[in-house]
This record gives C-alpha cells, sequence and structure tokens, in this order.
C-alpha cells in the first residue's frame, strides 16, 4: 500500500494504491488521522486502490467519526467497482459521503 | 478477460495452506483463493466476494483467537470440486464467541465486527467448531450455473 498526501484548494487529498487490509490499515489510519490536522476537508482518492476488507472499512468509519468530532467534512472518490462490493457488502454506503470525481470532493458543499 | 469455463465434471483440487499468524500472509492466500474461484466458474465480482470472506475469517483468528500474537499457527485447506469450494480454517487460539458473531447491526457506524457478517452474505454454509485440536472454521460456497 503507498499513500500520498497533496492539498487541493480548501481540502487535503489523500491517494491511496495497493490493498488495505488487517497489515496495512494501520498505517492508512496513521496517514489519515495525521491529515485531519489542518485542512477543514479530508478527500480520500480511493481510485487506485485494490483491495480493502472490513479492518479497512472500520478505520475509514473512525476517520468519519473523528473527523465529525472536529467538525471537519471527510469524502471519499473515485471508488472502484471492487471497492464499491465492500462497501455494499458492508452496508455502509449511506454513512460516507462518496462522490465519483476529486473535482466534486474538494468543490464547496 | 473473459470468465472461465466451469470446470468438468470429476474435477477436483486440494490447495492447503500451513502459516504463521502474520497479516504479511494474507496476500498470499488471497491470490490463490481468487484464482481457485475463478477456475471453479465464478465470475470476478463473486470471485472477489470468496476471497474477501476467507480473509476476513483468516483475520478474525489473528485478532480474535491469537489476539494479533504472529507467531502462532493457522492451517487453511481449500477443496475445489465440480461447482463448489470448500474452505476449513484451523486454529489453536481462543474459541470464537457466539455471542460476537454477526452481532454488530448493519449499515449503522460501529467501527469493527462487519467481518462475521461479510462471511455470512457470501459462503452458502458457514459453522464454527471447537474441539481438542483446536476451533475449525468450516464455510462452503456452491455455483450456481445459469439455466
Amino acid at each position: 500500500m503507498t499513500i500520498s498526501v497533496r492539498d487541493s484548494g480548501v481540502a487535503r487529498v489523500v491517494d491511496v494504491e495497493g490493498e488495505v487490509d488487517l497489515g496495512t490499515s494501520p498505517n492508512l489510519r496513521r496517514a489519515l488521522f495525521e491529515a485531519l490536522g489542518e485542512m477543514p476537508r479530508l478527500a480520500l482518492n480511493l481510485r487506485s486502490l485494490e483491495y480493502i476488507d472490513s479492518s479497512g472499512i472500520a478505520t475509514l468509519i473512525e476517520v468519519l467519526k473523528h473527523a465529525q468530532g472536529l467538525r471537519k467534512d471527510f469524502v471519499l472518490f473515485g471508488l472502484s467497482p471492487a471497492v464499491q462490493e465492500v462497501f455494499r457488502l458492508t452496508h455502509v454506503n449511506r454513512i460516507f459521503r462518496i462522490v465519483d470525481t476529486e473535482e466534486q470532493a474538494v468543490a464547496s458543499s | 478477460m473473459t470468465a472461465p469455463e466451469p470446470t468438468p465434471a470429476g474435477f477436483f483440487m486440494h490447495v492447503a495452506f500451513d502459516l504463521c499468524s502474520r497479516p504479511c500472509c494474507l496476500p498470499v492466500v488471497r491470490a490463490t483463493v481468487g484464482q481457485l474461484a475463478a477456475m471453479v466458474g465464478w465470475e470476478a465480482a463473486e470471485s472477489r466476494a470468496i476471497t474477501l470472506a476467507v480473509d476476513e475469517a483468516l483475520a478474525n483468528v489473528i485478532r480474535h483467537a491469537y489476539h494479533g500474537r504472529a507467531d502462532e499457527r493457522i492451517e487453511l485447506h481449500c477443496h475445489a470440486v465440480e461447482g463448489e469450494l470448500q474452505f476449513r480454517i484451523r486454529d489453536t487460539g481462543d474459541p470464537p464467541d457466539p455471542a460476537s458473531i454477526c452481532a454488530r447491526e448493519v449499515g449503522c457506524d460501529k467501527i469493527g465486527g462487519l467481518g462475521t457478517h461479510i462471511i455470512r452474505d457470501v459462503m452458502d454454509t458457514v459453522s464454527y467448531h471447537s474441539c481438542d485440536e483446536g476451533n475449525w472454521f468450516l464455510a462452503v460456497k456452491r455455483l450456481r450455473r445459469q439455466a
């Protein structure tokens, strides 16, 4: 798994590539919690994510709750069909704000 | 890539893993299970779901039976026959708590507890047994051919 962080407008964008599983989800958690620090919005780019398991989904829920506590937005975009399947299996689609593109994710809501 | 032809009558393949309880082993298992599912005849999305379910079962062993200890042992037996995949996982850690299996409410924002729901949703039959030789997880997935 590879994680990179950049800023785009009012959002901090985190790009994640590869596989998020029991072994790698702690690294994703650490990166997302750090990225939440400064900007009012955190946008997670999942376009190059090939695999995510329930530990990865749990990490995203934990980050969402933390963001809500800080009154910040947490937006997901670029979900591949494989990642969408896991969201559907875990019934978490409605919990997150999910958009198609980075432009939508960083645009003012 | 097109879906593979379903396996012929009389086909079988048994793949066994004897692995330590480290998460770094999981990608190797996932690659094999995905290829087995595709070979038996599932399309890509279904093969990914089967792979995820097996991965979740192994992750549960690492997290809940062995509490993250990395030097424990896990056996995984994957048995592919015509139109069916059977998975057996053995560990020697703490037995699963029946009250915690699929105990989480679906669709909520509770952290954790999703793995057993995935396994139940994906597999046709799932069972857990504990005995003197350890804890056994058994799961079966059957191929439903289009009429």
